[in-house]
């Protein structure tokens, strides 16, 4: 997986009757916009390191990592 | 199959100086009820929502004390690029539900055994279906033809 600052990331729902949850690119932290990354989560309260999997798909929002 | 093809999950990770009350609001607001302990890049502990309840509310810890003294420390690790069956191993040996999955030393997910017990069930189901289709349904025997 490749993001940038900015981008959204999309983590499916793992059961039934389950929300999609979202969260924002806050940091990146491997080269070339590779993982781990530094997220907030959808409510702007939370601030995770985030290590993304299968369920997880980056929404291209944000600007190139330079 | 690799280890890491068998994730299902993101992982999600917090420092160790946050506290107790901020772990269980992510665990809360990401849906998850485990999360990775890292420091740097490396993972030092696994702290989960049992742990909160156990370690924490059972025993009095303030929401405020930091999260690295509710995780379950040391973890154990297996390599994100290690044959999958590898793992069946060391949840045996371990005695443990989660292993930190780690590629060049560095953390990036974790392997629950309920990941493998998934995949477990599929296979289970493919191995499976020719056999009920033959308890279900009549033997078609081939016609045997006598040559003269």
């Amino acid at each position: 997986m490749r993001a940038n600052v900015g981008d959204r990331i999309v983590i499916r729902s793992h059961h039934i009757g389950e929300l999609q949850r979202e969260c924002l690119v806050a940091e990146v932290h491997g080269t070339d916009g590779a993982p781990p990354y530094v997220v907030q989560w959808k409510d702007g309260e939370h601030e995770t390191l985030f290590f993304p999997g299968p369920d997880a798909e980056v929404v291209r929002t944000g600007q190139p990592v330079h | 199959m690799k280890t890491i093809d068998s994730l299902r999950r993101s992982g999600i990770g917090i420092e160790p100086q946050r506290s107790i009350a901020e772990a269980a609001r992510v665990m809360e607001h990401t849906g998850v009820g485990c999360l990775a302990v890292v420091d740097g890049e490396h993972v030092v502990g696994i702290v989960t929502d049992r742990d909160l309840v156990r370690r924490g509310l059972a025993r009095g810890l303030p929401p405020d004390a930091r999260v690295d003294g509710a995780m379950s420390a040391p973890v154990v690790t297996i390599d994100a690029d290690t044959d999958v069956h590898s793992a069946y191993g060391v949840f045996r040996t371990h005695a443990v539900r989660r292993l930190a999955v780690v590629r060049d030393g560095r953390f990036v997910g974790i392997l629950s055994i309920d990941d493998l017990l998934v995949d477990l069930a599929a296979d289970f189901s493919d191995l499976t279906r020719p056999v009920a289709g033959e308890v279900i349904f009549a033997h078609h025997d081939a016609t045997v033809v006598a040559e003269r």
